[in-house]
């Protein structure tokens, strides 16, 4: 077990939604029974069926909500954010105006985004179309803008569920590869995936979720054992 | 797993019960104010983009709803003699600026969830931004009021130093109102509905189309209760009658949206991390 001290700390957490409006409303348990600690530099792999309240995890991670019970610390205040494609894109606005407000809506001030322009455009290959309405840009040219600003948001703690690559095939395998580079980095991330095989790949520690409840969290390889012989059985 | 208790009692009993001393609250706030003005600019820019005219809409819309208002009244009721026009388009104006403020900031916290699922962001945040917008468009199409109304012959006297005040106290009545609408709308989306027709009715009962003398003499006290009666008579008073608003009103005025607007953000910091969780 890291001796070091934790970034954030999870014990016991349950979260819940209504299941109806009002006070009919029936309590939902997305997460029942959730531990587990983040450590700084490391990459955590959580790992789980699809449903199983992943994706409630990281906005609970995120700070978007908060825990019904069981305790969530963030021990530094440290920010913690998603990494969301097109965050508050509008559809009128240039890819430069939309660059600014994305990345401004994602934590960044906007002398930050300025700054960090350049390697915006030269990433997403946009040039001289950065100055159009991203309303005349191919889905392809939205979804390469969307991953270059979100990509320049460097949070304390980064989340990232699912997403490696976006975009066309050719941009898709480059995002993915500037992704990787950032998880292997000493970054402290926390990567939400049903592929073993893309954990394996990245993870240093994983956590298994099944049903709302961590059922075990440690070595990267003995965890995703334990998930196969358990996906075997059902 | 180690023991949480003797890890982090003293962080997280200082964070949690003085946030306002965390070093890093200022550059926080600048961190959002900065976020509110770069998205009114935004959502400006954008309604711009929309049409062909783009932002000569902002002052084409007003002049087509008023001129509905100027043929029903002025032509068809015959009231071109008594100044019941510009009576009459002072009225719209104001109420204009409250009424869009209202009608869009209810939808403001419900309408922003995809957002907030994505990102943590003060929820408060989205009604300021709506409210602004609102408020630029407005003051355009208030400085087209004051161009009629100089070509229709009122002079422009030394009441207009009150101008300013006057608008800040309908500000401070419009932020209060829009704030609570906001906070309550993402758990009771049916009120939209009973909130549409309340300002029907209220655009009644607020003198925008009637003068006070019609009322009967038993309602007026309940009457002038109304704070939209009182502003817009100020505006009057100021724009049509060179004279100065009643001060004391005013005040009050803003001290009660003061109040209101303190409980309104507390309303919607205490439902922070519960609207993001509603189902729409």
């Amino acid at each position: 077990m890291n001796t070091a001290f934790p970034l954030l700390s999870l014990r016991n957490v349950g979260v819940y939604y209504k299941q109806k409006r009002g006070i009919f409303g029936q309590p939902f348990w997305a997460l029942k029974d959730i531990s587990f600690d983040l450590y700084p530099g490391e990459t955590l792999g959580i790992i789980g069926r699809n449903g199983v309240g992943k994706s409630t995890l990281l906005r609970l991670m995120a700070g978007i909500i908060k825990p019904n019970r069981g305790h969530f610390i963030n021990h530094h205040h440290h920010q913690a954010s998603l990494l969301s494609l097109q965050l508050g894109f509008v559809y009128y606005l240039t890819g430069r105006e939309n660059a600014i407000l994305s990345g401004m809506l994602m934590g960044l001030r906007k002398k930050d985004i300025m700054a960090k322009m350049d390697d915006i455009i030269e990433f997403s290959g946009l040039h001289k179309f950065i100055d159009q309405p991203i309303a005349t840009y191919s889905s392809g040219m939205i979804a390469r803008l969307g991953f270059s600003v979100a990509f320049q948001v460097d949070p304390d703690i980064l989340l990232i569920d699912e997403i490696l690559g976006v975009g066309d095939a050719e941009f898709s395998q480059k995002s993915a590869n500037a992704m990787r580079e950032k998880i292997r980095s000493n970054k402290t991330i926390v990567f939400v995936s049903h592929h073993p095989a893309l954990i394996q790949q990245l993870c240093d520690r994983v956590v298994w979720i099944e049903e709302g409840v961590s059922k075990a969290e440690g070595d990267t390889r003995k965890i995703l054992h334990e998930y196969h012989q358990f996906l075997l059985l059902i | 797993m180690i023991n949480l208790k003797h890890l982090s009692q003293k962080t997280w009993k200082n964070i949690q019960l003085f946030p306002m001393l965390n070093l890093n609250y200022l550059n926080i706030l600048s961190r959002y104010w900065e976020l509110i003005l770069y998205k009114t600019y935004a959502d400006l820019r954008a309604e711009t983009e929309r049409t062909y005219l783009g932002f000569l809409w902002w002052i084409f819309e007003p002049i087509l709803y008023m001129s509905v208002f100027y043929l029903f009244f002025a032509i068809l009721l015959n009231h071109q003699t008594d100044n019941f026009v510009p009576f009459l388009l002072i009225g719209l104006t104001a109420w204009q600026w409250l009424k869009s403020c209202l009608s869009h900031g209810a939808e403001t916290i419900l309408g922003n969830q995809p957002l907030m699922q994505q990102v943590y962001l003060p929820k408060i945040i989205f009604p300021i931004i709506l409210i602004l917008t609102d408020s630029v468009k407005f003051l355009f199409i208030f400085a087209l009021l004051l161009v009629f109304l100089w070509l229709y012959g009122f002079p422009i006297g030394l009441p207009y130093l009150a101008l300013p005040v006057l608008l800040f106290t309908q500000l401070l009545l419009t932020i209060a109102l829009t704030f609570w609408l906001a906070a309550i709308i993402p758990f009771i989306p049916d009120l939209r509905f009973v909130v549409e027709n309340l300002l029907l009715a209220l655009f009644f009962i607020s003198g925008i189309v009637i003068k006070a003398e019609v009322v009967p003499e038993i309602y007026q006290p309940y009457y002038y209760l109304n704070p939209i009666v009182n502003l817009i008579e100020a505006y009057r008073h100021i724009l049509m009658y060179n004279t100065w608003p009643n001060w004391s009103t005013l005040l009050l005025i803003s001290l009660f949206s003061l109040i209101g607007i303190g409980l309104g953000s507390r309303l919607i910091q205490r439902f922070e991390h519960i609207y993001p969780k509603i189902m729409r």
